[in-house]
């Protein structure tokens, strides 16, 4: 059957700049923190292989420049995305704050078939700064995702590497069975459909 | 499957008594089996993978274990240990049975040196040819061990894997570090990050399960890796491994001899130059092409393809080699991505033999020799190419002396045309210490016909002007307060700023230090320290939105300004050079991308001009939006080239010698540089901008520059025949031509029969009435740059009076 097809998942990194976006791919893909990463022009993606319930796939991870500037410029990778990652910086307010419009800006540009049910994943980055300057609190960020139809949400810190593997993790698992049901509406038969009413409760964060 | 090989000590010498204890360490012995090995080294969870499922792979150690010298050698502990009492070794965890603890426990050792305590296992068994199936355990001594295939985790290779090929010329199954899942590397790589903010390995990628290896192997043995092919490593080579590998030939006595002889027996002159080159270069040279395509064969088709392929006579050993590696020949199983591996692989050796060949000036008949059908055009290039690299002494660097030669020893005025100036810097670039000057000319902060007193005297009103602008937010309390709107965009536009610079080239040592405290306890960065470097860095990009009050500062600015500054290092000098550089470069930061655009359609349009097929294999992979030279041309190649490349291609373009969008000619010759690898092997959008995001590094400035002026040149005769066939440019003509008539409508039905199609229709487009030329085409005609259109109020903002506020 098709066991021998590569299943690749694409997902979207999405957050205003210098919020951390190049670090957590790395941080997950390659596993290290560079304090000398440049800030990113254009776009990049990292593949990885990983392991979901037994299936194995391929996750292509793009990540792309957070000056609003550079927005327009991003509808070619959005397309054909399986999931898409918010990050901002807990200890940056407007980060925050912009995290909202980098949703629309996305189901905008990708148009999802269903923009309801598309998975997003959000990330509170940098936890490891200090509580004295934090700036936005989990209730808040939390009382967000839940707004947004119970997002998954993760805070981590891709310099200290806390939390990355498990938000990935969700993500990988959202996005497969994202891009499962798509093939399903698409393509009859070609594939083995995984529940995925099953893992949507309790991903969040652990805290 | 690897033969069996004898070893070469009496094997009943060569184990260590399980039950007999070192004198100097107490010793673990194991019971099972009378007789063991020391180990040395070994790492866990390194896989063999048998299937491209993940279902089948085998987790297992690789060790290095050390036998028991032959008793009939005097043992001498000062003696090195000889290489072939060591064993590199794979077993399966399953086959470890009790010693599994021991491997476990050495593994997480994480010692540089071997251990003190004497760890004992049980011999593994030497080689593999007839172990059961599914047991892929192997051994060999390290003497045995001709090479090392080393391939870090990458692009499509997530997992970092070693191959092992020995002297008699097998090669064993790859090795996979499954680095996430191992313990000691797990420990290695962070130890590395904390100890000294590097977490790269000795190559300087990212440091993985295989660097180890490399290690224990170097502390024994001579590890040499391959100057052609990097993955490859030797161990302990001979002087003909080394020089088959492309080593830089060593000139000793023997050496030369050789070569006389060969440059003796050389009948024709056309032959010199090949017995002057090493013999792998030669090789290359001889089956250039076909090499290439060959290489397409390979990861197109099948293994068939591969095994007919070693047939070759012209194919070089170490590539028989690597193609005989059965991991490699079933690459296409595994990985979608895997035909790009062969690709950046032989693109790799064009590009070394490229570098090798930089001073034998081609002869015609060598290239018409070479040529192959299929890309002849652009090998004629290669020709047009080679006459202007023959030009040596014009590429020559401006050096101080020379500078100062064109200028009047009183006066300090120009006693060449500014031409002249252009044209030598265009093809030689500066001499560090010429920069200082130079920069400030090509930037038109000094005027060219300006005396020495006149520039004095500007340079004095300079620096007051900048002063001027820089006490507008320095001194306004309330704007650094957060005060208002005006206060919060500063203050906004001070985090981006302060978030770049902090991001921007801090491997150069100026950027590097952070020894000075942070004057703003409120930054963000006021934890990890700065340096003065960094802070007038800073002050410039804020003062720059005093200047020009429209723009607000964008990604990629400080990426412009750091060279400037770096050069300089005087904020004032260095910010008016700043000024002149954004005057070009503007365009590129606009909020609405306009500029960005407008340059990448210009590309979209010369590459269909220049090289239709080229484009239609881009348009097929939906690549026409020509998004993968984005980062080129927003910085100007900054994030490809070294640092020192950097400020050599940017003078060079600051010149407009020819044109003054030459940056795109540049970014047409990568391209076709690399054609050959778009075309057999990249078919998505993805692949394209993946690779060429990866080109970064890895691109030779010069030829990359001579190629350019080269395309340059074909473009302009391109266009002229086309006036000439429409007798333009007919008086009064205001009217802008019309496009290139290329627009998507065939693109659907075009799949199928799409090599012979496209053939056809490029030459179409040249034969009847020719390409017709757009405006942004005729533009780089053009040494003038482009600037951003200022509407009239903003104008006296401009230039050399105070900005408006
Ligand atoms: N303390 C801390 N700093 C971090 C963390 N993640 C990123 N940083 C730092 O934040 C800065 C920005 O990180 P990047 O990963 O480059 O941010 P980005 O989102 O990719 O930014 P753009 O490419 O500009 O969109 C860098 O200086 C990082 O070193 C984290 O988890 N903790
Ligand atoms: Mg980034």
């Amino acid at each position: 059957m098709s066991s021998r097809k590569k299943v690749l998942l694409k997902v979207i990194i999405l957050g205003d700049s210098g919020v951390g976006k190049t670090s957590l791919m790395n941080q997950y893909v390659n596993k290290k923190f560079s304090a000398s990463y440049k800030a990113t022009i254009g776009a990049d993606f990292l593949t990885k292989e990983v392991l979901v319930d037994d299936r194995l796939v391929t996750m292509q991870i793009w990540d792309t420049a957070g000056q609003e500037r550079f927005q327009s410029l991003g509808v070619a990778f959005y397309r054909g995305a399986d999931c898409c990652v918010l990050v901002y910086d807990v200890n940056n307010q407007k980060s925050f704050e912009t995290l909202d419009s980098w949703r629309d800006e996305f189901l905008i540009q990708a148009s999802p078939r269903d923009a309801d049910s598309f998975p997003f994943v959000v990330i509170g980055n940098k936890i490891d700064v200090g509580d004295n300057k934090r700036l936005v609190p989990q209730k808040r960020a939390m009382a967000f995702c839940q707004s947004k139809g119970n997002l998954p949400y993760f805070e981590t810190s891709a310099k200290e590497a806390i939390n990355v593997e498990q938000a990935f993790e969700v993500i990988a698992r959202h996005a497969l069975a994202q891009e499962e049901a798509e093939e399903y509406t698409g393509d009859f038969g070609s594939s083995t459909i995984v529940d995925i009413g099953a893992d949507s409760g309790d991903d969040g964060c652990a805290c | 499957m690897p033969e069996e090989y004898t070893p070469p000590a009496s094997p009943t010498a060569s184990f260590y008594d399980l039950s007999e204890d070192d004198e100097e360490y107490s010793t673990i012995t194991h019971t099972s089996t009378g007789r063991g090995v020391k180990l040395l080294y070994t790492k866990s969870k390194v896989y063999v993978h048998p299937t491209p499922s993940a279902k089948d792979n085998i987790p297992g150690f690789i060790a290095l274990m050390q036998q028991k010298p032959p008793t009939s050698v005097a043992a001498d502990p000062s003696d090195p240990v000889n290489p072939s009492n060591l064993l590199l070794a794979w077993l399966p965890e399953s086959a470890i049975g009790t010693a599994y603890d021991t491997y476990v426990k050495v593994d997480l050792l994480d010692t540089g040196t071997p251990p003190k305590q004497t760890y004992l296992v049980p011999p593994p068994p030497i080689s593999s040819g007839s172990s059961p199936l599914g047991s892929y355990s192997f051994s060999i001594p390290v003497s045995q061990i001709y090479s090392l295939l080393v391939r870090p985790p990458s692009l499509g290779w997530w997992w970092g894997s070693i191959v092992i090929n020995s002297r008699g010329g097998d090669s064993f199954p790859a090795l996979f570090f499954h680095d996430s899942e191992c313990a000691s590397t797990i420990a290695q790589s962070k130890a590395r990050t904390k100890k000294n903010f590097d977490p790269f390995g000795e190559s300087g990628e990212l440091f993985w399960g295989g660097d180890e290896v490399l290690r224990w192997l170097k502390r024994f043995v001579k590890v040499e890796r391959s100057q052609v092919e990097k993955t490859v490593y030797l161990i302990d080579p001979s002087k003909d491994d080394l020089l088959s590998f492309g080593q830089r030939p060593v000139i000793d006595s023997t050496a030369g001899k050789n070569r006389d002889a060969a440059a003796a027996n050389a009948s024709g002159s056309g032959d010199f130059a090949a017995a002057v080159m090493d013999p792998f270069t030669k090789v290359i040279k001889s089956a250039r092409w076909s090499l290439l395509e060959q290489f397409a064969k390979v990861t197109q088709f099948s293994r068939q393809t591969a095994t007919n392929m070693l047939d070759n006579p012209n194919l070089p050993p170490q590539v028989r080699k690597l193609l005989k590696n059965p991991d490699v020949v079933s690459l296409q199983d595994d990985f979608d991505s895997a035909r790009l591996y062969l690709a950046r692989w032989a693109m790799g050796i064009a590009e070394q033999s490229e570098r090798e060949r930089a001073k034998i000036v081609w002869k015609r008949e060598d290239m018409m020799e070479m040529e192959d059908s299929a890309v002849g055009e652009f090998e004629i290039l290669d020709i047009e190419a080679g006459n202007i690299r023959g030009d040596g002494d014009r590429r020559r660097v401006v050096d101080l002396k020379e500078w100062n030669s064109w200028w009047n020893k009183s006066t300090g005025r120009l006693e060449i045309t500014a031409d002249e100036v252009k044209e030598r810097i265009f093809h030689g670039g500066c001499e560090p210490a010429v920069r200082k000057e130079a920069w400030l000319f090509l930037l038109e902060v000094y005027p060219w016909d300006s005396t020495k007193d006149e520039r004095a005297a500007l340079m004095n009103s300079r620096r007051d002007e900048y002063v001027r602008l820089k006490g507008k937010w320095w001194d306004d309390v309330s704007r650094r307060e957060g005060e208002g709107e005006a206060g919060e965009y500063w203050r906004d536009q001070k985090n981006r700023i302060e978030k770049d610079v902090h991001r921007t080239d801090r491997n150069i040592p100026i950027f590097a230090g952070e020894d000075t405290p942070h004057p703003d306890p409120d930054s963000q960065y006021s934890t990890i320290g700065t340096n003065v470097h960094l802070e007038q860095m800073k002050d410039m990009l804020l003062t720059y939105n005093e200047y020009n009050t429209t723009l607000g500062y964008v990604q990629g600015m400080s990426d412009l300004l750091a060279p400037i500054y770096a050069v300089f290092q005087d904020d004032a000098v260095a910010f008016w050079a700043f000024v002149g550089f954004m005057e070009r470069m503007e365009r590129n930061f606009l909020r609405d991308q306009s500029g960005m655009r407008a340059q990448l359609v210009t590309l979209d349009q010369l590459v269909q001009l220049m090289d239709p097929v080229l484009w239609k294999h881009l348009e097929k992979a939906e690549s026409t939006n020509f998004f993968f030279f984005f980062r080129m041309i927003l910085v100007w190649y900054k994030r490809e080239f070294e640092w020192d490349d950097v400020l050599r291609l940017w003078e060079g373009l600051w010149t407009n010698y020819l044109s003054g969008q030459f940056h795109l000619f540049v970014a047409l010759a990568v391209l076709e540089r690399h054609r050959a690898v778009i075309m057999d092997h990249l078919q998505h959008f993805d692949e394209v901008l993946k690779y060429i995001n990866e080109l970064s590094g890895t691109i030779e400035l010069n030829s990359t520059l001579i190629r350019a002026e080269a395309l340059f040149y074909k473009f302009q005769r391109t266009i002229e025949a086309s006036d000439r066939r429409h007798g333009f440019p007919s008086p009064g003509t205001a009217r802008p031509m019309v496009r290139l008539t290329h627009r998507r409508t065939d693109s659907s039905t075009a799949t199928t029969s799409s090599t012979t199609a496209t053939a056809n229709k490029g030459k179409a487009v040249d034969k009847g009435d020719g390409p017709e030329i757009t405006d942004q085409l005729r533009e780089m005609l053009s040494r003038d740059y482009v600037r951003v259109e200022k509407k009239p109020e903003d104008e006296e903002g401009k230039g050399k009076t105070p900005a408006r506020e």
